[in-house]
């Protein structure tokens, strides 16, 4: 791997002076991701709305309970938007000079970072509505198996493809020696 | 004894006796549902078409195994690098695997095949490859000849990574052609058979008694018996009897289990060094053997109790990376060391990590991580008790019960949290934890795949987290302790991954 330096140096380091991950700047993702966020939702709750509608249109005996499942479906929905909010907002990247990170989590915030010479392969999503508002997911693969792995919803498509390029660059740069 | 690969060559021909029983295993399990309307039915069938139809079935069985072990051959591919496998009867197929893909090669033998003295080679590739490549029956000294042409291109791979790294002192014994490392002897075994595992067996043996008792009441219920005159059979001295001959017995079967477990699994224990791998072989029934090389190793874990300390022994588990396709049955098969001593510990542990794990400085849990555990496992379930016999007076007389459950649930949260720390130095991450059980994890940092920081918005104000370091042989995870210095060793993790030129496969 071309990390090293050949001058070899054994200096003490200095756990405080090495770059910090908390300090790195995050992105957020892009604001029409939250529409596609919002959207997902939508047809979940449409489906389980027709499927309380068809239940009650064709059982009479359930019509007594339909005002508080309506409360409850209406809980649950406001709920969902407030999370769906937040997981949003806490979402964010970014790619520095040696790994990437990603922050996502409602209840719980998760930090991943997986440096780059770690990387087994690179993907990239684009469903039918993120095509339309010109999104991708990328998602980095490690070896360390799907709890390591990390996808990245909701950058913008010219960006995506080019961090797919710099990582599938530094992958190749990583692996040409040891190939030899 | 150099044999020639080159030319396609078929299995031993004693194999044939192997192949059979595959293929009738594959008829019967194919037919299981057939066999059994016939087993039913037999009596409306004359003798004579039974066995006639018997007869034709093992005929054709037979005739089928024959043409699988004539129609397959394999042999070494030395221009291209390949080890080629034909096969097949009607729908011939051709298996090339380069040699630079095989990982592992193995040479197990089940009952069969030991018998008739044969032995199985598997070859393991890396990648996506679901069907292993297996050749079904050959004998040992060409079995051990092909393996180690096969495992040729990977030696020099190794050689030439570890002069790399310059480490002049593996190379020159790699040189040095067999060498007998550690022998498991049986009276470890039966140290280790009859103490390890209490939990496991115990569990199973708990789940077996309730449902053995359950099926006797509705038993005796479905007989038209009343339902308290089950009660009233026993008196109380003797259902006292009745319980404490029933602890006993399970006591007894645990051990007995276990050690039977154990013997059987790892008879004749073996590690032998070949080169720069080690390679294990062991087994009673059928004898497994496996390669271990040091650079695939990921996570290593030391396990062992009480009773194991003071005998001085205990178990090496040693996770190596796993293919993505097949994690999850990579992961519960983790290669396992029965009964080292301390020595044999060091010597593979030196071996496997180049040196000694020494622990570094200890990251204890936060306090909240012990009132987290006391309000899992007591807390709530003590609740639940309450709150269950409020609402059904007969599970008051259960509440004797409360207090050994408090104890004993008290106790394995008190030393779980004692023992549960986290050492780390420039080498080396070690984790430790487990109440009865101790866990000792070690983890090399340039094997990490990458790292998780989770903290919960309670957590915030405290400054606590998780950490998780993900490897290829599993997951190293620690907390709840000081974020802040989590933090910081993260960094310090990343930096170690981001400037290492150590491989970690």
């Amino acid at each position: 791997m071309d990390t090293i330096n050949n001058d070899f140096t054994n200096n003490v380091i200095d756990t405080a002076s090495l770059p910090k991950f908390e300090e790195a700047v995050l992105t957020t993702l892009h604001p029409d991701y939250k529409k596609i966020m919002y959207f997902n939702v939508g047809i979940v709750y449409l489906i389980l709305a027709i499927a309380i509608g068809a239940v009650c249109y064709f059982n009479e005996q359930v019509h007594p309970y339909i005002v508080p499942a309506v409360i409850v479906y209406v809980l649950l929905l406001i709920i969902t938007i407030v999370f769906v909010n937040l997981s949003f907002k806490n979402r964010g990247y970014a790619f520095r000079a040696h790994d990437v990170i990603y922050k996502n989590g409602v209840l719980a915030t998760t930090t991943t970072i997986i440096p780059y010479n770690r990387v087994q392969h690179v993907a990239l999503h684009e469903g039918i509505l993120s095509r339309k508002f010109g999104l991708a997911a990328i998602e980095v693969f490690t070896a360390g198996g799907d709890s390591s792995d990390v996808k990245i919803a909701g950058i913008e498509k010219e960006q995506a493809e080019s961090i797919k390029q710099l990582l599938v660059g530094k992958i190749l740069k990583q692996s040409t020696p040891n190939e030899e | 004894m150099k044999s020639d690969f080159s030319k396609p060559q078929r299995q031993s021909l004693v194999g044939v006796v192997v192949m059979f029983a595959d293929t009738l295993r594959g008829v019967i399990k194919g037919l299981w549902p057939l066999l059994i309307v016939w087993i039913f039915r037999l009596k409306d069938y004359d003798k004579f078409s039974v066995i006639a139809g018997a007869v034709a079935i093992i005929v054709l069985v037979a005739v089928i195994a024959y043409l699988k072990y004539l129609n397959f051959t394999f042999f070494l591919d030395e221009k291209n690098q390949e080890f080629v496998i034909r096969h097949g009867i009607l729908n011939k197929s051709r298996l090339a695997i380069p040699l630079d893909k095989i990982q592992q090669v193995n040479i197990n033998q089940s009952l069969i095949q030991r018998i008739i003295n044969v032995h199985a080679l598997e070859v393991d590739t890396a990648g996506s490859s679901k069907k292993e490549v297996s050749i079904r029956a050959i004998n040992h000294d060409l079995a051990l000849l092909l393996k180690e042409r096969l495992l040729e291109n990977e030696y020099e791979t190794n050689d030439d990574f570890t002069s790399e790294e310059g480490e002049v002192k593996v190379k020159t014994r790699s040189t040095e052609k067999e060498h007998p490392f550690i022998q498991i002897s049986l009276l470890t075994l039966f140290k280790t058979g009859i103490t390890s595992n209490y939990t496991r067996s115990f569990a199973l043996l708990f789940a077996f008694v309730i449902t053995t008792y359950q099926y006797i009441e509705d038993f005796i219920e479905a007989a038209g018996y009343e339902e308290d005159t089950l009660d009233s059979y026993f008196d109380p001295e003797l259902l006292l009897r009745f319980i404490t001959f029933i602890i006993v017995g399970i006591l007894f079967l645990t051990l007995f289990i276990n050690l039977g477990r154990t013997i059987i699994r790892y008879f004749d224990f073996k590690i032998t060094r070949k080169q720069n791998s080690l390679l294990l072989s062991h087994g009673l029934l059928s004898t497994k053997s496996t390669i271990i090389r040091p650079e695939k190793v990921q996570l290593l874990v030391i396990g062992r109790n009480f009773f194991q300390k003071k005998l001085g022994i205990q178990d090496i588990r040693i996770s190596q990376a796993f293919n993505q396709s097949t994690n999850k049955k990579q992961l519960q098969s983790a290669i396992e060391i029965p009964g080292c001593d301390d020595n044999e510990r060091d010597t593979l542990l030196k071996f496997l990590l180049n040196k000694i794990p020494e622990k570094g400085v200890a990251l204890k849990p936060s306090i909240r991580k012990l009132i987290f555990m006391i309000i899992k496992s007591l807390v709530i379930p003590i609740g639940v008790f309450f709150f269950i016999s409020y609402l059904s007076p007969e599970m008051r007389d259960y509440i004797i019960f409360l207090p050994i459950y408090i104890i004993f649930v008290g106790l394995i949260v008190f030393f779980s949290f004692r023992n549960y720390r986290l050492f780390v130095n420039n080498d080396f991450i070690i984790k430790k934890g487990g109440a009865w059980d101790v866990d000792t994890q070690i983890l090399a940092p340039h094997k990490i795949q990458g790292i998780s920081l989770t903290q919960y918005f309670w957590h915030k104000s405290s400054d606590i987290g998780i950490v998780t370091l993900h490897t290829a042989g599993g997951n190293l995870v620690f907390g709840l302790t000081n974020y802040t210095k989590l933090k910081e060793l993260t960094n310090y993790w990343l930096y170690q991954v981001e400037t290492t030129d150590k491989n970690w496969m």
